[in-house]
């Protein structure tokens, strides 16, 4: 039943996880409520239950001073009720928190206010007195602190500090490093509730006498201290080898320390480790083994304690009976073996940075690269430097994955470049040119023959001509100049050919030549009279007026069209090109007979 | 930007701040709009106190380029109604206000992840955007000023016509009509130019 008492008293929490609970519950719950403290009745209460129990009573006062632990309890509430207030005020100023950030910002001024209020305060004791603790006893200068120092990796002051494997070490500089004689009745009291605490004891010894006290003295005081120990795992450290080893030690100190050592009947092996705080081996060592001991302490005594054996009655361990004498150890497979051991062997091999660092040069020379472990799309840009400032522009308000884009569009709204403007220029001409053309070729249209373009009487489609054009639409024409001379040398019948595959441009050349050529070949005379429109009426004609005249011409032109059309030369042009033109003799009929086209 | 602040100097319950920024950034100076760069000028920053606590929440900054601006400041003067300053052009519609090329610059605050050529495109279209907006800034003031030009091009032909009875004689004006001043005829006489009359000394 006290048992229980004693377990269900939460600890009072240090000043710093005071703040850390609260900070974090805070962080789970937006919008931010503040929360009060921590169940303070609760632990009111049960301080008032304990108190009532004599003996737990004068074991809290004296490892806590009761008063001072009420104090505390009176300090936490008043803390409870400033906290309250504080937190109705910024409450009323989130109201007014436009942003989210200005919230947070009002939540950890708030939050840091109410810190400043809990270090006003005392600071609250906080030893539990249920986790494993490690005592930690020896004269001054035998180097507890730096020990503590180095396991705890914080600064020691005066009271014991809570780390991180759920144990707590005790420091007890002004307690136990003076025999007992000496001692008033006060801290008598506090060194026997000391002993109440289950403990590992680790009593350090200064093996090289640079504390100023030499290892006779050291043993006298562990001798004395000794009944204070009993039942708890014991362990003395000898520091400060580094400056002494072990076995330089004279006969009789070291006869000294056996006995320190072997001692004690009660514990099972009174275990002595060397170390040196300075050079930091043999540290860890130390600590390991203090745990270890005081969790097989623990084991112990639970295993004894009559719980344990209702919790035996559940299980049973069941082994196969053995059958023959054969061995049959573990199978592993040896895959996950050598996985294993590459672990292992990676482990040891990892290099932190602080060994790059000490590699370099120390800490003022070298200095880390932070790019190192950057995750980009492409490992060569880890050094790059980039520009943060260009002509008076901020480089990162520009940066838009698709800039290039938008730059596109803005470029379009701005007029023409040079360039652009030529080439518009360009297409103008050609573009009228066309016109031009067109223009000729239908007024022309109705009374000119149309003859194909494979009758190349003025040999003009050459591929010379063709590569010129190619060129200057800006391709590469030694392609289909060679595929048209393949072509053109591969027939060995007819040298028509498909010779202006892709060549669009010949459609748009200009036939000039050609046209003049036709116009000069029907237009007789070249004097100024053509310069007249031709349906005036010269005098000299023979027609009556105008209107007659254009009666007349139209007259002209209409016999004259068909036989334009078919490229006769006259009326009597009754010539037949080819006689039997291939196409038309030649192929399957869709219907009908073949015998005769 | 709260993570910015360093050192807070506490004057008189204003706070004149030096900025350490963990990276640089040209900033604006509130009242003339021209750019800060770092190391340059004075921000003060307008805090509120929480009464006897030291906390302290950031309202605004203000970013001055020289002392000229920061007494303006101080002075209580309002940048759009000083002629000099960029507020006031741009209210008065002497400069710029909308355009596209104001949409490429804007302060992002999520920060993007390093990709070179995105970085190289950026830097290069920094340089053509820069170039089109002043382009087109320039235009906005020319054509601005083109009204003007025309109107006293107008009134100065008036003023010619109306005014040149004052320099010419209606007689010269009629011989020669255009709006000239009158070419002054000088009558230089043979006999002098033929004689080589010693200099009196």
């Amino acid at each position: 039943m006290v048992q229980n008492n004693f377990k269900k008293i939460t600890v009072v929490p240090n000043g710093k996880d005071f703040i850390d609970i609260i900070i974090s519950r805070t962080q789970r719950q937006t919008p931010t409520v503040v929360h009060k403290g921590y169940a303070i009745s609760r632990l009111r209460h049960s301080f008032a239950l304990m108190i009532s129990n004599p003996f737990y009573g004068d074991l809290l006062h004296v490892l806590y001073n009761k008063d001072h632990y009420k104090l505390a309890l009176g300090q936490i509430n008043t803390a409870r009720n400033l906290i309250s207030k504080i937190a109705k005020d910024y409450v009323k100023l989130l109201k007014y928190g436009d942003l989210l950030c200005r919230c947070k910002s009002l939540k950890v001024a708030a939050l840091g206010r109410m810190c400043t209020i809990r270090q006003h305060m005392a600071r609250l004791p906080s030893i539990d007195p249920n986790t494993r603790t490690m005592l930690i006893c020896g004269y001054p200068n035998v180097g507890k602190s730096s020990f503590m120092n180095k396991i705890t990796r914080a600064d020691v002051d005066v009271q014991p500090y809570a780390f991180t494997t759920k144990y707590q070490v005790i420091d007890t500089p002004g307690i136990l490093d003076r025999p007992f004689e000496d001692r008033n009745i006060i801290e008598m009291c506090s060194i026997t509730a000391l002993a109440h605490l289950r403990a590992a004891v680790l009593f350090f010894l200064d093996i090289s006498g640079s504390c100023g006290y030499s290892i006779s003295q050291q043993a006298a005081l562990f001798q004395s201290i000794k009944s204070l120990f009993m039942n708890k795992p014991l362990i003395i450290v000898c520091n400060k080898t580094d400056l002494q080893p072990l076995d330089g030690i004279s006969e009789a100190d070291r006869k000294l320390v056996m006995e320190m050592k072997g001692g004690e009947p009660t514990n099972e092996e009174g275990v002595l480790l060397i170390m040196s705080t300075l050079t930091e081996d043999g540290v860890i060592a130390v600590k390991n083994a203090a745990c270890e001991r005081l969790l097989n302490q623990r084991v112990e005594l639970k295993m004894k304690s009559k719980k344990i054996n209702d919790c035996l009655n559940r299980f049973r361990v069941a082994l196969p009976k053995p059958r023959d004498q054969k061995e049959r150890p573990a199978c592993i497979p040896q895959a996950v073996l050598e996985t294993k051991a590459k672990q292992a062997a990676e482990k040891e091999k990892r290099k932190t940075e602080k060994d790059l660092e000490d590699e370099n040069g120390g800490a003022g020379v070298y200095s880390a690269s932070l790019r190192k472990n950057y995750i980009l799309s492409n490992d060569e840009w880890k050094e790059d430097i980039m520009p943060e400032i260009l002509d008076g522009h901020n480089v990162y308000d520009f940066i838009d994955p698709d800039i290039l884009l938008r730059l596109e569009e803005l470029e379009h709204e701005e007029d023409l470049s040079p360039e652009e403007q030529e080439a518009l220029a360009e297409i103008r001409k050609k573009k009228s040119l066309l016109i031009q053309q067109h223009r000729m070729k239908k007024s022309t249209a109705e009374s000119r023959p149309v003859v194909p373009r494979k009758f190349d009487t003025d040999r003009k489609f050459t591929t010379e001509r063709m590569g010129r054009q190619l060129s200057s639409l800006g391709l590469d024409p030694s392609l289909a100049i060679n595929r048209a001379r393949s072509k053109s040398r591969g027939r060995k019948r007819e040298r028509s050919v498909d010779r202006r595959d892709g060549d669009d441009g010949d459609a748009m050349d200009i036939d000039d030549n050609q046209a003049s050529k036709k116009l000069r070949l029907r237009s007789t005379s070249r004097s100024r009279s053509r310069s007249r429109p031709p349906s005036e009426v010269v005098p000299g004609e023979g027609l009556k007026d105008s209107a007659q005249k254009v009666k007349t011409i139209k007259l002209a032109k209409k016999s004259v069209l068909k036989r334009n059309k078919n490229a006769r030369r006259g009326e009597a042009d009754r010539v037949i090109p080819t006689l039997k033109p291939k196409h038309l003799f030649s192929g399957k009929r869709s219907i009908g007979k073949t015998q005769r086209q | 930007m709260i993570s910015d602040i360093v050192n807070v100097i506490f004057c008189l319950g204003n706070c004149v701040l030096l900025v350490n920024l963990r990276r640089m950034r040209l900033e604006k100076c509130w009242f003339c709009s021209s750019t800060v760069y770092p190391g340059h000028g004075v921000s003060f920053l307008l805090l509120h106190v929480f009464k006897g606590y030291i906390t302290l929440l950031l309202l605004k900054i203000f970013h001055f380029c020289r002392s000229k601006c920061h007494k303006n400041f101080k002075m209580k003067r309002n940048p759009r109604k000083v002629k000099w300053t960029k507020a006031y052009s741009r209210l008065h519609r002497k400069d710029m206000t909308q355009d596209s090329t104001f949409e490429f610059e804007r302060k992002r605050n999520r920060p993007e992840r390093y990709d070179r050529n995105l970085a190289e495109n950026t830097l290069k279209a920094i340089k053509k955007i820069d170039k089109i907006r002043s382009d087109r800034a320039s235009d906005h003031i020319k054509n601005r000023l083109k009204t003007g030009k025309v109107q006293r091009q107008k009134e100065a032909r008036k003023q010619l016509e109306l005014g040149i009875h004052l320099v010419k004689a209606p007689l010269a004006l009629a011989q020669d009509s255009s709006l000239c001043l009158p070419k002054i005829k000088v009558n230089v006489s043979q006999a002098q130019t033929e004689e080589n009359q010693p200099m009196e000394e």
